[in-house]
């Protein structure tokens, strides 16, 4: 997966084929396109001169070709000037001109939206980039919906995001560096960072992975993500990967280093820790009591969907004397009917619910809809009345799905479910002891991952108490004038803490 | 061998650790048992055993920091090695290396024991074993480090079973405590003797030493730890004899769970069960840091790689843990132990104090000449 790319990137010198016959360019051309009907080649004859015009006809803009390349140059003869490379660039209402010497590098060219025109005669072929570059327009963002905000989300057009981004960043800090990745199929990628804020280590060390990685194309930038983090083999996502503009620029500007790649609706941030996937910027949107409580809520919401129902198996398995007595008559009742261990009735129901959830999410949304109401019924009272699990399981496998459901990071809630089923596995084995095992294997993995070689449980290990306003809590804005110190940022302060928690007396 | 050793940044931890360090690595099994042994010895004037003990490993960790400030930045191995030379030095070494092994060995034992009489009564010794080298290893294997945010992250997880124990205080029988100063000097010294083998732990100090980034604050927060502990057995002890009265106590092997036994919520009843399994959380610290002196000792005197000791020890460990199957071999383990450790840990570096300053003395005195 990490291969190092050759450092010779040798200037490659492609077959120079300039001055040559317009025949036998297209010849050469066709050759090359072959099989491939939508090279356009014509012949122009201006002053006496041949001319070939030569593009991709779907991947330029046909009414900017039309107007501002072809009028001009059928209507040359005008100005009474020789027609050469130079007078044509001079010329032409378009500022995008470049001459080519080589082959290769005009196929490349075409293939992104290049027209090219080679006078007969020219040691030097003339191209112009009009691309016309399809994408979706700005839509609402549908996987992190959030209530208060900004409602816009990424697209797949890496110019529409990055426009986005200058527009909330609206500073000369702002830097966008720009790599290319894949040997097949090279994609823009852009590594977004504050240039006053972001700590040079992280920015050196994320401009490293970049160079490194050797592949022949990135589909997407979760998959990207994937390539760069720390370690591919664990279980938790190391990079923060985002569909709001708002959340990525916030990252940004509290000096994480965000990543754009070209195609793709979201972006991801970096360094990040176990406790950014649980923030979400609506904390920071609602007043600073509302913030706190739900993203103590959250925090709460992951334990309790790890933990509910592998208590419930080792309970009911093994240690049912830690159920007070009340509450196991009722489950015993309710448990009655069921022929199962509790092991095989809780895993049922989870790979139920996993059903539902998968199914929902590949179905159209108006099938989808009706995915749920059968879901509802089959679940709730079918699987019940037929013997298959308690009603009291049903409560907490549901409660224990919609927790973890909360985490803003689709990625990250995805992982918390996953972790439920060896925990379930190891209660049906062991009881309450697998429980701590399994819990403890956790927290060991999770204190041994990194981020971009950072901690990932900071500020809690390494602990940082200054940063827990920021992580654990919220503060209102006049105690919070500071960046989160574990980042390392070049610049912690915010703003003057003086001025802003200034006490004004009565009256005054 | 290198005597001082130059740690590299990345490997340094805030002395801010060290107390999680230390009262980790003291609490382990000692003090489920400890009441009941201080108890036999020192009788009501238990508290009072405790005390002196506090007084007595206050100086003791006082004239560690000072043979340790003699040197620029080194440990047991290193000074051994340098005051009683290759052989002898490095034979000490070992012995204290073993020291380590004999106490992971017997808290593992101890806790297998407490899991088989609380919960599973027929789960072999081997897997339960094997369970828990699984989570000590792969602390171990992050490194220092990781081994330390354990530490950190796990004593912050279970100090909630400290705020459980409101509910045999409520019920205890303060009359119990007294008479008071009832018990003679030699017998209080025998408890203090008692508590030797729950108070265990602190010497780490003289092995984690160079690690520690910022030494000149790392007193405090040793003495800390050690009051903390001290505190925590002190009420325990007390609970303990308060709760059972004085002729149950005698007969009562694990006081402080079976005090977890009276607190029972709406919700949970039973409290026993969840705190003898996350005692687990409990003393994986002291396991994880006795191991990983062990690897790192071995390291600094004979150039083994970890990876190698750790996976030696785990299969040593895995095959003797086959062997102990009843009560009274587990307990003259525990014995031997204490009774080996206490020499090592209470004794030791007062021997070690007066030569390592004769020795200083005896350099400055040729650097003088030389010079």
């Amino acid at each position: 997966m990490w291969g190092k790319k050759s450092k010779k990137n040798k200037e490659s010198k492609g077959t120079a084929i300039f001055p040559i016959k317009i025949d036998t360019l297209e010849q050469i051309l066709s050759d090359k396109f072959e099989k491939n009907p939508d090279l356009k080649f014509s012949h122009y004859k201006i002053f006496d001169t041949n001319v070939a015009v030569f593009f991709i006809d779907y991947q330029i803009d046909v009414d900017k070709f039309q107007n501002s390349l072809l009028d001009p140059l059928v209507n040359f003869e005008i100005n009474q000037e020789k027609l050469t490379n130079q007078n044509l660039l001079n010329e032409l209402p378009l500022n995008s001109g470049s001459v080519y010497e080589d082959l290769e590098s005009i196929l490349s060219n075409l293939i992104i939206g290049e027209v090219f025109i080679y006078i007969e005669g020219e040691k030097k072929a003339l191209g112009y980039q009009l691309p016309m570059k399809e994408s979706r327009s700005l839509e609402k963002a549908e996987t992190e919906s959030l209530v208060l905000g900004p409602k816009i989300s990424f697209t797949e057009s890496l110019s529409k995001n990055l426009n986005i981004i200058r527009w909330i960043i609206k500073s000369t800090d702002l830097v966008m560096e720009e790599f290319k990745i894949g040997k097949v199929s090279p994609k823009d990628v852009r590594l977004v960072y504050m240039k006053s804020i972001a700590n040079e280590v992280d920015v050196q060390t994320m401009r490293q992975r970049l160079k490194e990685v050797d592949t022949d194309q990135v589909e997407d930038a979760i998959i990207l993500k994937q390539y760069l983090e720390d370690s591919q083999t664990n279980f938790f996502p190391q990079f923060d990967i985002t569909e709001r503009p708002d959340r990525f620029t916030y990252n940004v500007l509290q000096g994480k280093l965000g990543v754009l790649v070209e195609n793709s609706p979201a972006g991801f941030t970096a360094p990040a820790t176990l406790f950014s996937f649980l923030e979400s910027t609506e904390d920071l949107y609602m007043r600073w009591q509302g913030g706190t409580f739900y993203r103590l809520l959250r925090f709460f919401a992951m334990f309790f969907s790890i933990i509910i129902a592998p208590t419930y198996v080792a309970a009911l398995s093994y240690q049912y004397a830690i159920i007070p007595t009340q509450l196991l008559i009722t489950i015993g009742q309710s448990r009655a009917a069921v022929p199962f261990p509790p092991i095989f009735e809780v895993l049922l129901l989870e790979f139920m619910l996993e059903l539902l959830r998968e199914a929902g999410a590949r179905l159209p949304t108006k099938v989808g809809q009706t995915m749920g109401i059968v879901g509802g019924i089959v679940i709730g009272q079918a699987a019940v009345e037929a013997g298959l699990t308690s009603n009291i399981l049903i409560i907490l496998v549901a409660m224990s799905a919609l927790a973890s459901f909360v985490t803003p990071s689709y990625l990250f809630g995805t992982s918390i479910r996953l972790v439920r089923f060896p925990l379930i596995i190891l209660a049906g084995f062991f009881g309450l002891i697998g429980i701590v095992f399994g819990i403890t294997l956790l927290i060991i993995h999770v204190t041994r991952l990194t981020s971009l070689g950072r901690p990932y449980l900071v500020p809690l290990y390494p602990l940082r108490l200054k940063d827990f306003n920021k992580v654990f809590f919220r503060t209102p804005f006049s105690h919070n004038n500071k960046r989160a110190r574990s980042y390392r940022p070049k610049i912690l302060k915010r703003y003057s803490e003086k001025d802003a928690s200034k006490i004004r007396d009565i009256d005054e | 061998m290198e005597i001082n050793l130059k740690v590299k940044p990345g490997n340094q931890i805030q002395a801010f650790y060290l107390f999680f360090i230390i009262t980790s690595l003291q609490i382990g099994v000692g003090i489920i048992g400890a009441p009941r042994f201080i108890y036999m010895e020192a009788g009501r004037d238990s508290w009072l055993s405790i005390l002196i003990s506090l007084v007595y490993i206050c100086i003791l960790v006082m004239c560690m920091f000072y043979i340790l400030n003699q040197y620029e930045n080194t440990d047991y191995f290193g000074i051994q090695v340098d005051i009683f030379g290759k052989w002898l030095g490095k034979l000490l070494g070992t012995i204290i290396i073993l020291h380590f092994g004999f106490s992971f060995f017997s808290i593992l034992l101890t806790y297998i024991e407490v899991i088989q009489l609380f919960i599973y009564h027929a789960l072999p010794n081997l897997l339960i074993a094997i369970l828990i080298m699984i989570l000590v290893l792969y602390t171990v294997f992050g490194g220092i480090r990781v081994i330390v945010g354990i530490t950190f992250l796990l004593f912050l997880s279970t100090f909630w079973l400290l705020l459980v124990l409101y509910d045999p205080i409520l019920r205890v029988n303060w009359l119990n405590l007294l008479p008071i100063f009832q018990t003679s000097f030699t017998d209080l010294l025998k408890g203090s003797r008692a508590t030797s083998y729950t108070l265990t732990g602190f010497e780490i100090l003289m092995v984690i030493y160079p690690f520690i980034q910022n030494k000149e604050k790392a007193k405090l927060p040793v003495f800390l730890g050690l009051i903390y502990t001290t505190i925590m057995l002190l009420i325990v002890t007390i609970i303990s004899i308060g709760y059972f009265s004085p002729e149950g106590l005698k007969s009562i092997d694990w006081a402080l769970l079976i005090l977890y036994k009276s607190a029972s919520f709406t919700f949970i009843e039973r409290l026993d069960y969840i705190v003898v399994t996350v005692w687990l959380m409990v003393i994986l610290p002291n396991l994880a840091l006795s191991l990983w002196v062990m690897s790192y000792g071995m390291k600094r005197l004979y150039k083994v790689p970890q990876k190698i000791t750790l996976w030696i020890i785990t299969i040593l460990i895995l095959i003797i843990v086959n062997f102990f199957q009843y009560d009274y071999q587990i307990s003259d383990m525990t014995n031997f132990v204490g009774k080996y450790g206490f020499w090592i840990t209470y004794v030791y570096p007062f021997i070690l104090l007066p030569i390592v300053l004769v020795k200083k003395r005896r350099k400055k005195d040729k650097g003088s000449d030389t010079t």
